[in-house]
């Protein structure tokens, strides 16, 4: 399927998240027959003149009878649909050895999916977070809102250690109705209970993702000389002085074996799981996510 | 350890090489502050035992490696006491003698022989002798050829020849063996001229050996392959047959004399006499500390040609000397044909009547058949052991031929002479056996001396015998005085044509006048006994005499017995061996012990007379029966028994006696070798460079194991 999909390094030559998250999104959706603009999760609220692409399925047949002119239904929210973006800003979100850091590609879909629940109307707020919260940014739906999200996001940078689990906790106590929740980590240092604060949040109704996202050296390692690897995060003295071609083949293995176990975890608790390293274009990985939403919401 | 080229050490620094480079990749390691720390110590953690053994594995080899070389390249090499002499370090022309005679073929108690320890001290000598040396290699055995009879530098090419010699049957000559060393030598200009002699240093065969002395002279160096120790040893050193009359005609004694060369008495030592293959009889003898003992086997055998015997003692080392071989002919022991040239109606009157009553005479154990000469043609003659021609008138033409066959075979003849006789016809007919050719008849002028008591009165002038000679073996058995014999008077006999002296012929009995009355020559491998008087009282009355019975029952005994046992057909191992030719022999073939046969191809024209009757084989290395072949005119190959023989060791092989210490060639020198003890370097660089060859090939082994796996991974 042709795509106007750019690759990761592209996204960080342009100028703002604006543009970034507004260029992701419309990759994203290009070469769709759908228009997903207008949300399925919401009432009448007005009617569109038909455009080719829309989905014929919308088109309201009493008008036409009334009209003799071709009208899509469009609809609002009868309950406000909330989403909260937790985005883990710790020092191992700073790896990035030939594209961008984990930390700006997460910003990347974090801000392409703000803003597209801004031009779907959905109030989006921001959590950015290491060991504590950084920032908080409540959802909401006023004019000028996504902008500050976009700045704020544009802002961010790896630092401290990572504990999603209080994030998500502190998510838990925010979100007093149903909202959906997406968690942007590496998991490379997450602990084994946050599978259980992820069961906790679904079973309060909420929808939860949960975005992976890893460096291609974190799948394989590519390095072909003796290094002298230490670790990024503050506090972590561990060093390892070794010829990685040594160490290649275990290190793939353990890899993937930390992949599987997030999916598992992901799966057990019912919720959605991404994977990208950072090296995939993010307007792939976009439409990945909200297919598969759309496949569970049908 | 020592060093040929000790500056190539300091490279031994480069052992430190492969320690230091891993040192600096490590400080030159490129820092990487990485996010997924926790699974690279996991993954380091899965391999690190199996990465630090190979690490420490490339270290060792790679350490190793940089080491041997530099050492290797120094060209190391230790000091090691040495068994060889001192003298093998010098630059020289150098003879190796190897002992290659019959006593080196024992079994040592250590296992192997001592021909096994002399070649391999040869071959010690000879690879450690300076490169630039010259060095010839010769045998020691009689007769024997040399394997490298010139100096020659090509050192593999002497070692070769040392591989393939083989130890002889033969007897040790050191005398000629040294003094074909020193000749060798004398072609060398060099200073350095040794003689190195690998022996056991057996007495036997040093006979006549004068140690060459002087300035010019070569340096004998002895390498003893002895041992040191002394061995014993028990040995058949004669083997004979002869007739055995108390057996009948067919009766034969084989008699084997043994030696026992120890300190030590030997009891019931096994003796087994084999005929013709088949063991045929077993006994036991005691032989004395250093001594011999007899042990006499008595049999009867069917008639015919010659048998096989042989002897053997239950082994012992030395089992080359355990056995020992003779042909012998019992058939024709004692049976003597008896030719009546003068026969009568009056049995008394007979020529032969008296000479046939003796050889009869009871306990004798003579088988005689009387014949007359027209019918002497038409018998096998080599039936007979002895033939008694008695005033026979001339022998035709084909009688004359078989008793000169018969004669030069092995038969012994006995003739007498008469009124009857034809000194002509005898003369021209018989004259290749006759020991002296047949003269005028002589009668006595003088009257006997004073008559003997008791003798019957002949008034006819008469001559006596002379005083005898007791040596010969015919008249061994009569008293010192000739008693039986000097009673006897001769009237008339036969004067002999004066011959040159020659081999193998003697007077037996004279006249008192001094002419011969009986003479013996030997003729071919048989026997001629000639009595120039009659057997009959015509000429003397001899036959009356208490002397004529035995002796021309010793003369029987003597002519038949002549060719048996050890004697006639038996030769020592190395000894060459004529084989008498037939006229219509084309090619001889000689079957020796091993059964590998040579054939012997007669020269077409010979001048030589020798040749023309006899061909000569040399190939007699092996001990035991060798059998004839002869491959005629017409095409067929037959059989001739007549001229096989036995080839038997030299007796002196079997005597352990060592060289006395004064007789030794090199105890002139010794002196000279004397002081610190002999060292020889043992070049180790062979090793280094074999084990940086290891190295090498570990140190691949795991770096491809390694990448390998990093292809898979």
């Amino acid at each position: 399927m042709p795509t106007l999909a750019l690759d990761p390094l592209d996204i960080a030559r342009l100028e703002s998240m604006s543009v970034r998250a507004r260029v992701i999104v419309e990759g994203a959706f290009a070469g769709l027959h759908q228009n997903p603009h207008a949300g399925a999760s919401v009432e009448f609220s007005e009617h569109k003149e038909y455009a080719p692409g829309d989905d014929i399925r919308r088109i309201d047949w009493k008008a036409v009878g009334r009209i003799d002119r071709y009208y899509l239904k469009r609809f609002e929210d009868e309950t406000e649909m909330r989403t909260f973006l937790l985005l883990d800003s710790s020092a191992s979100m700073g790896y990035g050895r030939k594209g961008p850091t984990k930390l700006a590609y997460a910003s990347y879909l974090a801000a392409a999916l703000a803003y597209l629940l801004a031009q779907q109307g959905d109030p989006a707020g921001l959590l950015v977070f290491d060991a504590d919260t950084r920032q908080y940014l409540p959802p909401r739906t006023r004019g000028g809102h996504i902008r500050d999200l976009l700045v704020a996001l544009d802002a961010v940078y790896p630092a401290g250690r990572t504990e999603p689990g209080r994030a998500l906790a502190y998510v838990a106590e925010l979100a007093d109705r149903r909202s959906l929740i997406v968690l942007f980590s590496d998991l490379l240092d997450a602990p084994v209970d946050l599978g259980d604060r992820l069961r906790q949040l679904r079973s309060r109704g909420h929808d939860v993702a949960l975005f992976q996202i890893l460096d291609p050296d974190e799948v394989a390692l590519p390095f072909d000389e003796v290094s002298d690897f230490e670790a990024m995060e503050p506090d972590d003295a561990r060093r390892l002085l070794v010829d990685p071609r040594d160490l290649a083949a275990s290190f793939e293995r353990e890899s993937a074996a930390l992949r599987e176990r997030w999916r598992r975890t992901c799966l057990e608790a019912r919720v959605e799981y991404q994977f990208a390293t950072t090296a995939d274009p993010p307007a792939e990985v976009l439409r990945a996510f909200l297919f598969a939403r759309q496949r569970a919401r049908r | 350890m020592h060093f040929l080229a000790p500056s190539l050490l300091l490279g031994l620094l480069a052992a430190a090489l492969p320690f230091l480079i891993h040192r600096i990749g490590r400080r030159r390691a490129r820092p990487i502050r990485f996010a997924a720390m926790e699974l690279l110590l996991r993954a380091e953690h899965e391999v690190s035992a199996r990465r630090r053994l190979r690490d420490a594995l490339l270290l060792l080899a790679r350490t190793g490696l940089a080491m041997a070389l530099p050492l290797a390249f120094a060209r190391p090499f230790a000091e090691v006491r040495s068994d060889l002499p001192a003298e093998t370090g010098r630059s020289q022309s150098a003879v190796v003698v190897l002992d290659d005679s019959a006593s080196m073929r024992r079994h040592a108690k250590e296992g192997g022989t001592p021909f096994d320890v002399a070649r391999a001290k040869a071959r010690e000598v000879i690879e450690h002798l300076s490169p630039d040396s010259e060095i010839a290699l010769v045998l020691a055995s009689e007769g024997s050829t040399a394997p490298i009879p010139e100096l020659a530098s090509d050192r593999a090419r002497v070692l070769a020849a040392l591989d393939a010699t083989a130890c002889s049957a033969r007897r040790a000559d050191f005398a000629a063996t040294l003094r074909r060393a020193t000749q060798i030598l004398t072609s060398s200009t060099r200073a350095d001229r040794l003689i190195y002699l690998a022996t056991d240093l057996q007495a036997a065969g040093w006979d006549n050996v004068t140690p060459a002395t002087g300035a010019g002279a070569p340096q004998v160096v002895v390498l003893d392959a002895s041992g040191g120790a002394a061995w014993t040893n028990r040995a058949i050193v004669a083997l004979s047959a002869e007739p055995a009359p108390e057996e009948g005609a067919q009766g034969i004694a084989v008699v084997a004399e043994i030696a026992n060369y120890s300190s030590e008495p030997v009891h019931l030592l096994g003796v087994t006499l084999a005929i013709d293959g088949a063991a045929v009889a077993r006994g036991f003898v005691d032989l004395p500390a250093n001594g011999r003992a007899r042990k006499r086997f008595v049999l009867t055998t069917a008639g015919g040609s010659a048998h096989e015997a042989e002897v053997a003692i239950d082994k012992d080392a030395f089992p080359l000397d355990d056995r020992r071989a003779c042909l012998v002919e019992a058939s024709r022991g004692l049976r003597v044909l008896i030719v009546d040239g003068d026969p009568r109606t009056v049995r008394t009157e007979d020529e032969t009547f008296f000479l046939e009553a003796a050889l009869r005479a009871g306990g004798s154990g003579f088988s005689v058949t009387s014949t007359l000469p027209d019918d002497l043609g038409g018998r096998d003659l080599s039936a007979f052991g002895a033939i008694f021609l008695c005033n026979v008138n001339r022998p035709t033409p084909p009688v004359a031929a078989a008793l000169v066959h018969y004669v030069e075979t092995g038969g012994g003849l006995f003739i007498s002479v008469g009124d009857r006789v034809d000194t002509d016809g005898w003369n021209q007919s018989l004259k290749a056996i006759l020991p002296q050719p047949l003269g005028l008849k002589r009668s006595a002028s003088a009257l006997p001396g004073a008559r003997a008591e008791g003798e019957t009165v002949d008034l006819r002038p008469a001559e006596r015998l002379a005083p005898i000679d007791r040596r010969h073996p015919l008249l061994s058995a009569f008293p010192a005085r000739g008693d039986g014999l000097s009673s006897a008077r001769f009237f008339e006999y036969l004067l002999l044509s004066p011959l040159p002296d020659a081999p193998g012929r003697q007077i037996v009995l004279r006249y008192e006048s001094g002419a011969p009355a009986l003479v013996e020559a030997e003729v071919g491998r048989g026997r001629v006994l000639l009595l120039t008087t009659t057997v009959d009282r015509e000429w003397t009355d001899l036959p009356i005499r208490p002397g004529f019975l035995p002796l021309v029952q010793e003369a029987a005994r003597y002519l038949a017995g002549a060719p048996s046992g050890e004697a006639a057909a038996a030769v020592a191992v190395g000894q060459k061996r004529e084989i008498p030719l037939e006229p219509d022999d084309r090619r001889i073939e000689v079957v020796p012990p091993t059964g590998e046969s040579r054939w012997l191809t007669p020269p077409a024209r010979s001048s030589d007379a020798r040749t023309r009757r006899a061909l000569t084989f040399a190939e007699t290395d092996e001990p035991g029966f060798y059998r004839v072949r002869a491959a005629r005119g017409d095409g067929t190959i037959s059989e001739r028994p007549d001229a096989a023989f036995v080839v038997n060791l030299d007796p002196r092989e079997s005597d352990p006696a060592r060289l006395p210490d004064d007789k030794r060639p090199d105890r002139a020198t010794a002196t000279a070798t004397a002081g610190a003890a002999p060292r020889r370097r043992l070049e180790l660089w062979h090793a280094l460079g074999a084990v940086a060859i290891a190295l090498v090939l570990m140190e691949s082994l795991l770096t491809l194991r390694f990448r390998r796996g990093r292809v898979k991974a």
